[in-house]
């Protein structure tokens, strides 16, 4: 063939040769304006995922005999980030000689956040809620983590009626839900399924009552006391029957294992899609063993290495904690990869259905630490903490 | 606080993204130490997956470009091999090259791989275009031979020997892709279904070089494209593994935030955000210009040569992407193809203007990844990404408290034209959805504005100028090269990895002459 755009080819073969020379000059006469600092995008991004946050305890207060409210506000900033209703946060500190940090639904709403307002609600169950309970004071200080996690509405995906059912300290992200729904930011239509042992142990009651009156849908069902104007016994498919339509909702389930083993199979005759039922993730917790055997694992962070001891019913993650190793986490579910780290020896097991891995990081060993439980000596490598 | 890292390195690369992997293995191939730094907790930057439910998502690749057959390999399954990571990899081949619709004039058409096939097809369309497409693909021919011996030669070619063997390449060199398929006489139908790929560069065809489009298309068609079965993960965590196999050093969660140089203006070290500081005298910057002469250069070190020359370009496309898992199977669905592309019109000036606003662009570049790799997500279900791109910082105008629904408002807008177009109902099976907006490309990877194509190549600023001025481009600052979207090559995944191959490659060369 023979290209030929103008009239003589070796006017084409001249305008290629002007490409290079073209270029210099443009590039000479670019404005001497100093270049940009800050772009608005990147500015939201840095807004809505701000990383690690300095925060410090600014109310408790008491809800039920065995859970308390506790109040934060930024101390790095003047605002926490915009979040969707349902998500949590991760309160990290240090005590003693071990880091911890546990993920708590958030109970504020998105709006109360702007207002440098972050709402969690503790139950007196563990090692870190415990010490929240009962030792932590106004004016202590934390780290949290950014507003995270996958238990929230996606409006293109639910229904426009939501159904949620919370058990016991499970209600945390429903508060945050309806407040969120109240003040405009979602679209659903929500009912509140509340299951407590009894009236004493319903958190945030008057809270709910009040959003009742703004178009919060609630029904308390108390297990081990009758009374008035509240159902009885455990949330049934029966009762929930009595309420909505089961199979045109979209159910967010917060609450113990046992719960949601129980809900589910209540629902298990209805065929409803996988996408019907939405359940938020739970801690990963230690192995229930007797004479847990000790290895050794060794971390490397950077060009650090540390040698500890590694129990071998507990987590990794809980391991380095204990041995005060700032090891990144979130969600300490397996799911939110937060904590992703290379393996580089040594046998390990997964806890049961929480394998959040990627396909490739199974193939080219690596682990979510907080999720995997030694079983030898072992060696990982693992991301400084931010 | 600054500590002092008692290690020193070669080099340092900043950012794990395919041309910051591909640097880090050059370097070490090339017998020199490299740390290879990252601030987010994987490898891979744009090169990665994520999980939701019982799907993991491919997070940005749509096709591995110019990747053969292990036979018949392109240039960059060759790449991969000499890097040593074709064989961690288990490879599927794209079924067909694509989907073209178009809203105003109605094109459905469906191009298969093969320039006979692609040829066939098209005369089948457009009946009368055999001509101008057979001479089309000489050209796109040419050219690619002429790319191949510009490589060959490390871009100091011999003109006479240019002049003398690739004539046309140098004839056509100068023109867009409408003036040279123009000047083909090749009918307008058939340019317009010709032109489909050009979102992928992100450049309207008046504006965009033909030598740069017709080097992808001829890729393209003749030498397949292929994809990693685990996603790009999979390429990424094979390099990251290979890294580690050739004794580099990766650290995550570590930010570059400054390039320290000395009172002569060398290199001296990289500072991370906590303070650490790490001795090196050579970096390769996998991330913009704009941030390493905007923040992370010593400011002593910034010259007003460096300034005018970033401030001279142009950004390129800023990304929004949707993902959906679907709980019924691509036949349920009725979705037929792997690879679709989707345009209000077929000027590709029009769509770009169209692309400047949030609100006036429902173009789509869609993938069902089944339809290529049934395997990927569970029986009885499948998996789709749509991408758009923003040809201006409208995004920019999202407010916090508006960002949940701007991002619902462009992805139901996405998921409302693919209905439209292709008559297949996917809405009601979503069982697992995730948007990145170009806020999250920003928070992933810091590139300014969001922007995922680095610097616009039209007009001026067009690859073959790029190419031949890389030797100058690098002198700007010595010690510093850069790789990725925004290196010479410009974006894309194939381009992104033979940047790294070639600021990998060279700054070995800076090295050896050193020692010389």
């Amino acid at each position: 063939m023979n290209f030929k755009k103008q009239i003589f080819g070796f006017m084409d073969m001249l305008r290629f040769k002007k490409l290079v020379p073209n270029r210099r000059e443009a590039l000479a006469s670019g404005s001497d304006a100093p270049l940009p600092q800050e772009y608005r995008t990147n500015e939201l991004a840095k807004k809505l995922h701000p990383g690690n946050m300095k925060v410090e305890l600014v109310d408790i207060r008491s809800l039920t005999p065995d859970m308390k409210e506790f109040t934060f506000k930024r101390i790095d900033s003047r605002a926490f980030p915009f979040f969707r209703a349902g998500q949590y946060v991760s309160l990290q500190g240090k005590i003693g000689n071990s880091y911890v940090s546990r993920p708590y639904s958030i109970v504020s709403s998105p709006r109360e956040a702007l207002e440098n307002k972050l709402v969690l609600a503790v139950e007196d169950a563990g090692f870190f809620s415990g010490y929240l309970n009962r030792e932590a004071k106004v004016g202590e200080r934390f780290i949290m983590t950014e507003p995270a996690g996958e238990f929230h509405y996606e409006t293109l995906r639910d229904q426009k009626k939501i159904v949620c059912i919370a058990g016991g300290s499970g209600i945390t992200p429903f508060l945050s839900m309806a407040k969120s729904m109240e003040e405009g930011d979602e679209s659903y239509e929500m009912i509140l399924f509340y299951g407590a042992r009894d009236e004493a142990h319903l958190a945030y009651k008057k809270e709910l009552d009040a959003l009742a009156e703004k178009g919060l849908k609630v029904i308390y069902v108390l297990s081990d006391e009758e009374r008035q104007g509240y159902e009885h016994g455990f949330v049934t498919a029966e009762l929930l029957e009595k309420y909505v339509d089961i199979s045109a909702v979209t159910f967010f389930l917060c609450g113990p294992a046992a719960m949601y083993a129980f809900v589910q199979k209540q629902l298990s005759s209805y065929g409803l899609p996988v996408k019907a039922i939405r359940k938020d993730a739970t801690c990963c917790k230690n192995l229930e063993m007797e004479n847990p055997r000790t290895f050794t694992l060794t971390v490397r962070i950077r060009d650090k290495v540390y040698t500890i001891d590694a129990l071998e019913n507990e987590t990794l993650l809980a391991a380095m904690e204990r041995s005060g190793i700032p090891a990144p986490n979130k969600c300490r579910a397996g799911g939110c990869g937060y904590c992703h780290s290379k393996w580089l020896s040594g046998e390990y097991r997964i806890a049961e259905n929480r394998d959040g891995r990627r396909e490739a990081d199974r193939k080219f060993g690596c682990i979510h630490p907080c999720v995997t439980y030694p079983m030898s000596d072992m060696e990982i490598d693992v991301p400084p903490a931010e | 606080m600054e500590k002092r890292n008692v290690k020193n390195y070669d080099v340092v690369v900043i950012g794990a993204g395919n041309g910051g992997l591909t640097a880090a293995i050059r370097v070490l191939q090339g017998g020199y130490s490299c740390l290879l730094l990252e601030k987010h907790n994987l490898p891979g930057g744009f090169a990665t997956s994520f999980k939701r439910g019982r799907f993991e998502f491919e997070a940005s690749l749509h096709e591995l470009n110019d990747f053969g057959s292990p036979k018949e390999p392109g240039d960059i399954r060759t790449l991969f091999r000499e890097l040593g990571v074709e064989d961690k990899i288990d490879w599927i081949r794209i079924p067909e090259a694509y989907h073209l619709i178009t809203t105003d004039k109605k094109y459905d058409c469906e191009m298969p791989f093969g320039v006979d096939a692609f040829i066939n097809k098209m005369e089948q369309y457009v009946p009368g275009s055999r001509k101008s497409m057979t001479e089309f693909f000489e050209l796109c021919n040419e050219v690619r031979d002429a790319q191949t011996y510009s490589n060959s030669v490390n871009g100091n070619t011999d003109s006479n020997y240019m002049k003398s063997h690739f004539p046309n390449f140098i004839k056509a060199g100068s023109y867009s892709v409408n003036e040279v398929l123009d000047a083909l006489k090749m009918p307008k139908e058939a340019q317009d279904i010709l032109n489909a790929y050009w979102c992928y560069l992100g450049v309207d065809c008046d504006r965009m070089s033909f030598l740069h489009y017709g080097s992808m298309v001829i890729r393209y068609i003749t030498r397949d494209a292929w994809m990693p079965k685990m996603r790009s993960h999979e390429i990424s965590m094979a390099m990251e593994t290979r890294i580690r196999e050739l004794g580099g050093d990766i650290w995550y969660h570590s930010e570059a935030e400054k390039i320290l140089t000395d009172e002569k203006n060398t290199i001296t070290g990289v500072r991370l955000a906590d303070g650490t500081i790490i001795p090196t005298r050579h970096v390769i910057a996998n991330c913009s210009p704009h941030l390493v002469f905007g923040k992370m250069l010593e400011q002593k070190s910034v010259t007003e040569q460096m300034i005018r020359a970033t401030n001279a370009r142009t950004f390129a496309g800023r990304g929004f992407s949707l993902f959906l898992g679907l709980n019924k199977s691509a036949e349920e669905l009725g979705i037929k193809s792997h690879n679709y592309f989707i345009y209000d019109t077929a000027d590709t000036v029009k769509q770009y203007d169209l692309m400047r606003k949030v609100e006036t662009n429902h173009v789509q570049a869609t993938v069902c990844l089944n339809n290529a790799f049934p395997e990927c997500s569970p029986a009885g279900t499948c998996m789709m990404y749509f991408t758009t791109m923003f040809m201006s910082d409208d995004w920019g105008n999202v407010s916090e408290t508006e960002y949940f629904k701007a991002k619902d408002r462009v992805a139901e807008d996405m998921i409302r034209v693919f209905e439209r177009e292709t008559g297949c109902r996917i809405r009601d099976a979503i069982e697992e959805i995730a948007v990145a907006s170009p806020t999250t490309y920003a928070r992933y990877c810091g590139h300014p504005q969001g922007v995922i194509y680095g610097y616009e190549t039209a007009g001026w600023d067009s690859l073959m100028p790029r190419m031949m001025m890389m030797k100058e481009d690098a002198g700007l600052f010595p010690g510093l090269r850069f790789a990725g979207g925004y290196a010479m090559r410009s974006s894309g995944y194939s381009s992104a990895y033979v940047s790294g191959d070639l600021s990998g490659r060279q700054t070995v060369g800076d090295l050896k002459k050193e020692v010389r």
